[in-house]
């Protein structure tokens, strides 16, 4: 079953350039990489408890210095293969990680995300001024270079790199976890005393973790700079950071996969909404706060306890459950995302608006049918979700 | 000499304005543990309240009225949003704060536009100080000083002259011990963190009117006061003190400073190193955003517990 | 003559101006059950902590097998053969009791920061892990998440913990806190069965697990030594009486 998931997986990846034409092609590249970046941080923090509120700072050094590997081989000073030039940066963000996370395993905590943050701000003000190195406001361009018959022109090409890469890769993340090094870091994670009293130096691993993490954080890095044939000092800046700690927990540190589910989802839902809306980050702050509140680990915490209640429990009760919770979820976001858009356009409009335009249709601010709709489809979600915990708390029962 | 003087007032204010905001931040850490990253988002919405009820009576109530208004809303998040995860851990609590500065954010670009306001300084406060080296020194700058340091001396003498002072004070310690003896730790949590929102909001409402109130308060902001408690030391408020004037005087002084390390190279003998290029043209004033964290650094690999913190 | 496997020699711990330990001279022989007690306060967890390396001291030296340890690490310590167990039950909550025994038992073999095999392909590792969960009675439970553990048999683990990395000598500090009689019998019966060989100090409350245990007693009070000898002269010993015994109840 398990592998039976996997195969399918692997084919359904490699038939995307098959299927997509390029933009979506360039969008699932995009999810492959924030997927990557993500499990690199997961690395850290599922394992270690060491939450990094600057891996921007690897994942652009891994940029850069793959952009400054495909200049080279543009001028002909290096001759690597196009496809093996991210694992410089890899390597790169790896070193960067190495002193960086000396540094900053020394305490943990609070006090560890603080310091991630400060190297991650500490490289951006530098990035934003050392034009040499980071080439100022417009950054640094490059161009692929064609290898062993491959021009690498189209996106569906690079998406094979791309792949090549990044699904070894998080195999190797998942083996980490159960090596030596990996099982104590999650003996670190609980209690780094008892660890040290065990005989092993806790920092060094910490920071052989870090580093690990930086590596395949880079690499993402390098794979999407690769794709772009571009970088700038953004690379370093917060919302990098900031994005990979939100695909994060929504998806699920809990669970090795969970950061794929948050990574890729959000970056396809913010390529296919970025245009209809200004306000998705908005939208995904919220789900974030109201994740930590009702799901602390996040959606795959919670797929995976519907999966448990599915062995257990005669399936149509537990269809209707999740169809109650589903109907109930979508009314609240349906209602919220009406009455925000409204606001805003309405906003928009000034202070003299009467009708706003919004999915197509005209709604005027005054009738009573615009205010109807997303108070009629608040009541629907209550009785659902009213519904929905009859319906647990009978199932509850039902299981003691 | 002028430039030195200038750079000194310029910075004492500015490292003041810091306090205001990293004071409440400082007590909230020391106390509850949470590093809120959504401090300064109240600093934000400080300025923006003031702005909205400065539209309607005036500057001077609306002093009072929006840190009110912040306190509350920070009562709210603290009841509402932090209490429910606090039994997940620390990093619950820090993300909890995490995401709410993104939803801050998009609700102040929403109700007040992706752009700084007009919030035109009372006319009241809006003088010459007195003239420097033939420069006009702004009373404003004077006037965030003074209302930092009255906030500054009100928290101390509640602290240290009244009951109240004294059950936050031994909550900051031992909130477990202040349990045991009988008081409302989650209520005293909640007074706290409901207060440092106010301070930051009144922070905000003073600074709104003199450096621009924009939806890019928060993040300009936000890093360096998580500076300023690390390097004060987790919960003191004297080392926040500390802490804030010694980075808002760097600061001022570093940007205006355009030595380079090639000529720090020179002072010690080695010529030329300018012709290396690289990081050795770099100006100190144009890195001086990078001064505060390399200062955060040095003091925890040092001092990890801060300047003026206790070891734990 | 046996010699001093552990030798503190005029240690010192100051905590501002409070003296937590003062001038303290103690040799734990080898081979011998030791006991330290003391009333609440007497400095025991502060001297265990010190010898451990966990707290660092304000004057004197401490020698383990005739090397200088204080200044170590805690890693350090723990590789010159000296294991301990703690009060608070210190184990790996998310891993399981067999996870938890072999971070202990890698180490051990030198398997620490590996990375090319999973942790569960080292044999040698696997045996003893096996061996060291039925020695504290927990092979049954090899695969249960250690947070899921009942209190003894966490106890168990955390006893176990101090094992695997085959100290020569011991630490355990309170092996019995919190426990009914009955748990507490299983564990002094455990813990004769892994003293053998080794050099066993002992922090303990339990007066009845002291005297039935352990060979010598040091007896601490206020961060000073008030008597040290063979367990039967130290129950007759009037500052003894009066200093600890007396003030609490003799069970």
């Amino acid at each position: 079953m398990k592998w039976l998931a996997i195969a399918a997986a692997t084919i359904g990846l490699l038939l995307v350039p098959v299927l997509f034409g390029d933009r979506f092609v360039f969008v699932f590249i995009q999810m492959l990489t924030a997927s990557l970046f993500a499990l690199a941080f997961n690395l850290l923090w599922r394992h270690t408890r060491l939450l990094s509120f600057g891996h921007a700072a690897h994942f652009g050094a891994g940029m850069f210095a793959t952009i400054h590997l495909m200049r080279l081989a543009e001028a002909n000073v290096l001759a690597v293969p196009l496809p093996l030039i991210p694992l410089g940066g890899a390597l790169a963000a790896c070193l960067l990680g190495v002193v960086a996370g000396y540094f900053a395993t020394v305490r943990t905590g609070t006090y560890f995300a603080m310091i991630t943050l400060a190297v991650a701000e500490l490289i951006y003000a530098l990035g934003s001024q050392w034009e040499a190195l980071f080439g100022g406001e417009a950054g640094l361009s490059s161009m692929r270079l064609p290898w062993a018959g491959w021009t690498f022109a189209t996106t569906g090409e690079v998406y094979y790199i791309v792949l090549g890469w990044v699904v070894p890769a998080a195999a190797a993340l998942y083996f980490v976890g159960l090596t030596p090094l990996g099982r104590l870091a999650f003996a670190i994670g609980d209690d780094e005393t008892r660890v040290r009293f065990l005989g092993y130096n806790a920092h060094r691993a910490k920071t052989m973790v870090f580093a690990l993490s930086a590596f395949h954080a880079g690499l993402a890095g390098g794979l999407l700079a690769l794709v772009n044939e571009n970088v700038n000092y953004g690379a370093f800046g917060g919302t990098v950071s900031a994005s990979v700690v939100l695909h994060t927990f929504i998806g699920g540190s809990g669970v090795f996969l969970g950061p794929v589910i948050g990574a890729a989802g959000l970056t396809l839902l913010g390529a296919l909404l970025s245009d209809v809306t200004r306000l998705w980050l908005l939208y995904v702050g919220a789900a974030f706060v109201l994740m930590m509140l009702y799901s602390p680990e996040g959606l795959a915490a919670l797929f995976i306890a519907n999966l448990r209640l599915w062995r257990e429990l005669p399936w149509p009760s537990l269809v209707r459950l999740n169809l109650l919770g589903g109907l109930a979820v979508l009314a609240f976001v349906c209602t919220t995302v009406f009455v925000v858009e409204l606001a805003a356009r309405a906003l928009t409009e000034g202070a003299s608006a009467t009708a706003v335009v919004l999915f197509g249709t005209t709604w005027s601010l005054s009738s009573p049918v615009t205010w109807a709709i997303p108070i009629a489809l608040a009541l629907a979600g209550h009785v659902a979700l009213k519904a929905a915990i009859r319906q647990r708390r009978r199932l509850e029962d039902a299981v003691a | 000499m002028d430039f030195f003087v200038v750079s000194l007032l310029n910075g004492l204010s500015y490292g003041l304005l810091l306090f205001m905001v990293s004071a409440g931040l400082t007590l909230v850490f020391g106390m509850m543990g949470v590093l809120n990253f959504a401090h300064s988002s109240f600093y934000m919405l400080g300025a923006y309240f003031g702005y909205s009820v400065g539209r309607l009576t005036g500057f001077w109530p609306a002093l009072i009225v929006a840190p009110l208004g912040i306190a509350f809303l920070g009562a709210l998040i603290e009841r509402y949003l932090l209490r429910p995860v606090h039994r997940h851990g620390h990093a619950h609590e820090l993300l909890v704060t995490f995401g709410l500065v993104f939803i801050i954010d998009e609700l102040v670009k929403l109700l007040y536009g992706n752009y700084p306001l007009k919030n035109p300084m009372p006319v009241e406060l809006s003088f010459s100080a007195f003239r420097l080296f033939g420069l006009d020194y702004p009373f404003y700058r004077v006037f965030i000083a003074l209302v930092a340091i009255v906030m500054f001396g009100a928290i101390l003498a509640l602290s240290r002259f009244t009951r109240v002072g004294l059950i936050v004070r031994a909550a900051v310690r031992r909130p477990h011990m202040v349990e045991a003896l009988g008081h409302n730790v989650p209520m005293v949590f909640l007074g706290v963190f409901a207060g440092g929102a106010a301070l930051a909001g009144l922070a905000g409402v003073v600074a709104g009117v003199f450096y621009p109130t924009g939806p890019s308060m928060a993040q300009e902001l936000g890093v360096i006061v998580f500076v300023v408690v690390v390097v004060g030391g987790l919960g003191s408020l004297e080392g926040a003190f500390v802490a804030s004037l010694l980075i808002g005087i760097f600061s001022s002084f570093a940007v205006g400073v355009n030595w380079t390390l090639a000529d720090a190279f020179a002072l010690v003998g080695v010529a030329g190193a300018d012709l290396w290029g690289g990081a050795f043209t770099v100006k100190l004033s144009t890195v001086a955003g990078a001064i505060p964290f390399v200062l955060m650094f040095l003091v925890l690999l040092l001092r990890p517990a801060g300047l003026l913190g206790e070891r734990q | 003559m046996t010699s001093a496997v552990i030798s503190l020699q005029g240690i010192a711990k100051c905590f501002g101006s409070l003296e937590v330990i003062r001038h303290l001279d103690l040799d734990v022989l080898e081979g011998e059950r030791h006991a330290l007690i003391g009333p609440n306060g007497a400095g025991k967890s502060t001297l265990v902590g010190m010898i451990s390396g966990l707290i660092p001291l304000s004057a004197g030296a401490i020698f383990l097998n005739g090397r200088r340890i204080d200044g170590l690490a805690p890693e350090r310590i723990n590789r010159l053969g000296l294991g301990r167990s703690f009060q608070i039950t210190r184990i790996f909550p998310r891993l399981s009791a067999q996870e938890n025994l072999r971070i202990g038992v890698m180490a051990r073999h030198g398997i620490r920061y590996s990375l090319f095999r999973p942790a569960t392909a080292y044999s040698a590792v696997a045996r003893e892990v096996e061996a060291l969960l039925a020695k504290v009675r927990l092979d049954g439970r090899a695969g249960v998440v250690a947070g899921e553990l009942s209190y003894s048999e966490q106890r168990a683990l955390e006893l176990g913990m101090a094992l695997a990395s085959e100290p020569k000598v011991l630490l355990l500090d309170e092996p019995t806190a919190g426990m009914s009689r009955d748990e507490a019998d299983h564990v002094v019966d455990l813990i004769r069965t892994i003293a053998i060989g080794r050099t066993v100090l002992i922090v303990e409350h339990d007066m009845d697990v002291v005297f039935s245990l352990c060979d010598r007693v040091t007896v601490l009070a206020y961060g000073e030594l008030i008597a040290s000898g063979p367990a039967a002269e130290i129950r007759r010993n009037a500052r003894v009486q009066e200093a600890y015994l007396g003030t609490e109840h003799v069970a």
